[in-house]
């Protein structure tokens, strides 16, 4: 081998800092994915205290629990904090955990930039949350619309410190995604040609471009918002001559790439997982990749279904109608492409494996009801009602988050040499499951009832009581699938460490090398000849490289 | 064994200019964006700021004075390329004078020009467009200030002048930004 030849080089980068000053000044890709990690499960533990808080103010009909300017504190924070602390930060940590290592890399293109990268999204959800103990926090909403936003209607300066947050987060997520662009075009080993890249990396690839290309329009949104608030120009003060709805299409025109943002890491993930545990290779592999692509680029051209409510002409009502259905398209190839995955695969209903069919699956509910939302007379009549609410949490919660647990439970024992509790894992998974179905589900029914989003408390009598309290309850179920989920974190981190590379029969290259990692990942750079390295490896005689020949 | 230390990349683009073309994109849209704002706030106001070439003087004389800081950037990394580092030390020293000559008459612009930021949504798109790219200038003067820097240093040769290429890049770019927005402010 010629792994002792490269010892002297491999051994130059070392940490010379001790314990926690390490952890500081780390420019270290898998070290920085740890600290995406864990602040990201930081902020979701905060994110979801706001949610409970939020249904039991809901259980009961005239409840005092919040004050109703709490309550718009709470829901604002919650929706901020899931969407830019939670989700954004955690997929970006398993990119910087799993890309160079599915690569074949070493580290990021730009490590410095990467470490600028977490602290500024930490400074970023730090001054975001310390609102709280300054005068008040942002209170409108997370899409803050405008003008209601304007220093008349909202004078605390929650909403500075809300645009300043997304000032930072945005930078912080913008020069995290140029990093990933850079170091997936540049750093694949030898032979890793774009469609030979596993699927995980492809997905990253793509939230990158969107978020380069629609963060400045969010960027642009919130530099006006403040330039009004702060300066006194009038971008949405319509009576001097601005346009309220000017944040609308800007804040759309970043929120709905956003939405796929978030959502493609998750699909990321389960295109990994599914095949591990299906044992096959990944159905319609290329399918996959052109229909997320597709996704992408179809992302940015649906905006004002979001806007539907507000007054547009027929033609554009038609248009950005018939363009959100056709994202259904490459949607439905991605599932299409799961199922037959599993298809007489030998399956292993692992825990990783059931968060992937859970994803799917509640995935798909949510994925249906946005088309329901896509018809211009429907969404007219459920518009800003509970049903948008389970809407986006079937995708978000159901998806992404689904997803997203997915991947801690399948990459956990690379990250620190040992599994997760598959017997404790499976209670999180279906409490979490169950939870999550008796929170949204009923909110279907809460919308069509005509329950408001967003509305601090209700009147008895008008229907809404019963499912408002079965929702309460499943938040509470949510909650001790958490916790069970953190014993079961720390029951295995006290555990010691079985160090396997390959815990699950994985393809590839992350499976190559030791769990943990070292510091510089590869020994020797591999070469790729295929889409499953190791499989190749493992089973010379049935290489994938010899169906190509 | 040079595959282990030195891996052949998979592109042939070089990662610098990548990372550039890349955050151009981005700040591309962020233009683009600010371009739509002040196209839906044009049609709301009565935009009466006479259309004469007294009024366009200074913008003229300013997009005269980034072109030919342009040109300067342009002849200054072709002398670091044909190894001319004093010409690239002088080329760079002529640019960052002339863009900040350009920053100082946007304010004297801005001034003259009788808008202020909170007179009408008008004022303040105008105030934005200009601001915004007038920061992107100094930002391109401290990136060539930097090379130059680097250059007095004697970082630079025939065979290694990336930065210098990049800030060339990025110097090109906050020109052709400027020559859109005076062609949308001034002449639209």
């Amino acid at each position: 081998m010629m792994v002792e030849q490269a010892q002297p080089i491999l051994q130059t980068r070392k940490n010379r800092l001790p314990g926690l000053v390490s952890w500081l000044t780390t420019v270290d890709h898998k070290r920085i994915g740890l600290l995406y990690l864990y602040s990201a499960f930081f902020f979701f533990i905060l994110g979801g205290i706001e949610a409970l808080l939020m249904r039991i103010q809901l259980a009961l009909p005239e409840n005092k629990f919040l004050s109703p300017d709490t309550y718009n504190q709470v829901f604002t924070m919650h929706g901020t904090t899931m969407i830019f602390l939670v989700v954004m930060p955690m997929a970006t940590g398993f990119g910087n955990y799993l890309v160079p290592l599915m690569i074949g890399a070493r580290d990021m293109a730009f490590p410095k930039l990467n470490s600028l990268s977490f602290w500024t999204f930490l400074f970023g959800g730090a001054f975001m949350y310390s609102s709280f103990l300054l005068g008040g926090a942002p209170n409108n909403g997370w899409f803050s619309y405008a003008p209601l936003t304007e220093k008349l209607y909202s004078p605390t300066h929650g909403m500075e410190f809300w645009s300043m947050g997304i000032l930072l987060l945005g930078f912080a997520t913008t020069i995290g995604s140029i990093n990933f662009i850079v170091t997936i075009i540049q750093l694949r080993a030898p032979g890793m040609s774009l469609l030979k890249m596993p699927l995980f990396v492809w997905t990253s690839f793509v939230t990158s471009f969107l978020a380069v290309f629609s963060l400045p329009s969010l960027t642009t949104a919130v530099l006006l918002l403040l330039l009004d608030r702060q300066l006194g120009a009038h971008f949405y003060n319509v009576t001097e001559g601005g346009n309220a709805l000017l944040w609308q299409h800007l804040f759309w025109f970043f929120g709905h790439p956003e939405v796929y943002i978030l959502i493609l890491p998750a699909m990321g993930i389960v295109s990994m997982v599914i095949p591990t545990f299906s044992g096959k290779p990944l159905f319609g592999y290329s399918a996959v990749v052109f229909s997320a692509i597709a996704i992408g680029f179809l992302g940015f051209t649906v905006w004002a279904h979001h806007m539907f409510a507000t007054g547009m002409p027929d033609t554009a009502l038609l248009f950005f109608s018939a363009d959100s259905f056709l994202i259904g398209v490459p949607t439905g190839v991605k599932i299409f492409a799961w199922l037959g995955t599993m298809w007489r695969g030998k399956l292993r209903f692992t825990v990783p494996m059931l968060f992937s069919i859970g994803f799917i699956s509640m995935f798909l509910i949510g994925g249906l009801d946005g088309i329901h939302l896509a018809v211009v007379p429907v969404d007219w009549q459920i518009t800003d009602s509970y049903y948008v609410v389970a809407h986006l949490h079937y995708v978000l919660f159901g998806g992404a988050i689904f997803g997203l647990f997915s991947g801690v439970y399948y990459w956990f024992p690379k990250m620190s040499g040992r599994r997760l509790s598959e017997s404790i894992g499976k209670r999180h998974f279906w409490l979490m499951f169950i939870g999550m179905n008796m929170v949204f589900m009923p909110m279907h029914i809460l919308g069509i009832l005509g329950m408001p989003r967003r509305i601090y408390t209700y009147s008895s009598g008008a229907g809404w009581d019963i499912w408002n309290f079965v929702e309460t309850i499943g938040a509470g179920i949510i909650a001790v699938s958490f916790l069970i989920f953190l014993i079961n974190y720390v029951v295995t981190i006290r555990s010691v460490p079985t160090h396997e590379a390959d815990p699950w029969d994985g393809t590839t290259l992350e499976w190559m090398i030791p769990s943990p990692p070292p510091v510089y990942n590869f020994a020797e750079i591999p070469s790729v000849r295929s889409l499953r390295p190791l499989w190749d490896e493992k089973h010379p005689e049935l290489a994938d490289w010899r169906d190509d020949a | 064994m040079s595959s282990v230390t030195h891996p052949q990349p998979m592109s042939s683009i070089s990662t610098g200019r990548l990372a550039l073309f890349v955050t151009l994109g981005t700040e591309s849209v962020f233009f683009a964006t600010l371009l739509v704002a002040y196209a839906a706030l044009r049609g709301q106001v009565n935009w009466d700021i006479p259309h004469t070439l007294s009024r366009l003087t200074i913008p003229l004389v300013n997009t005269g004075i980034l072109l030919i800081s342009a040109m300067m950037v342009w002849w200054s990394s072709r002398a670091i390329r044909r190894g001319q580092a004093s010409s690239l030390r002088s080329g760079l020293l002529v640019s960052v004078l002339l863009g900040l000559c350009f920053v100082a008459g946007q304010i004297i612009e801005f001034n003259q020009a009788g808008l202020r930021i909170d007179d009408q949504a008008f004022g303040g798109v105008f105030f934005t467009l200009i601001g915004f790219h007038a920061l992107h200038m100094l930002a391109g003067v401290f990136f060539l200030g930097l090379n130059l820097v680097r250059a007095n240093l004697g970082d630079f040769s025939v065979d290694r002048h990336e930065a210098v290429e990049l800030g060339s890049g990025f110097w090109y770019y906050v020109t052709a930004v400027w020559v859109v927005l005076f062609l949308a402010l001034y002449i639209l």
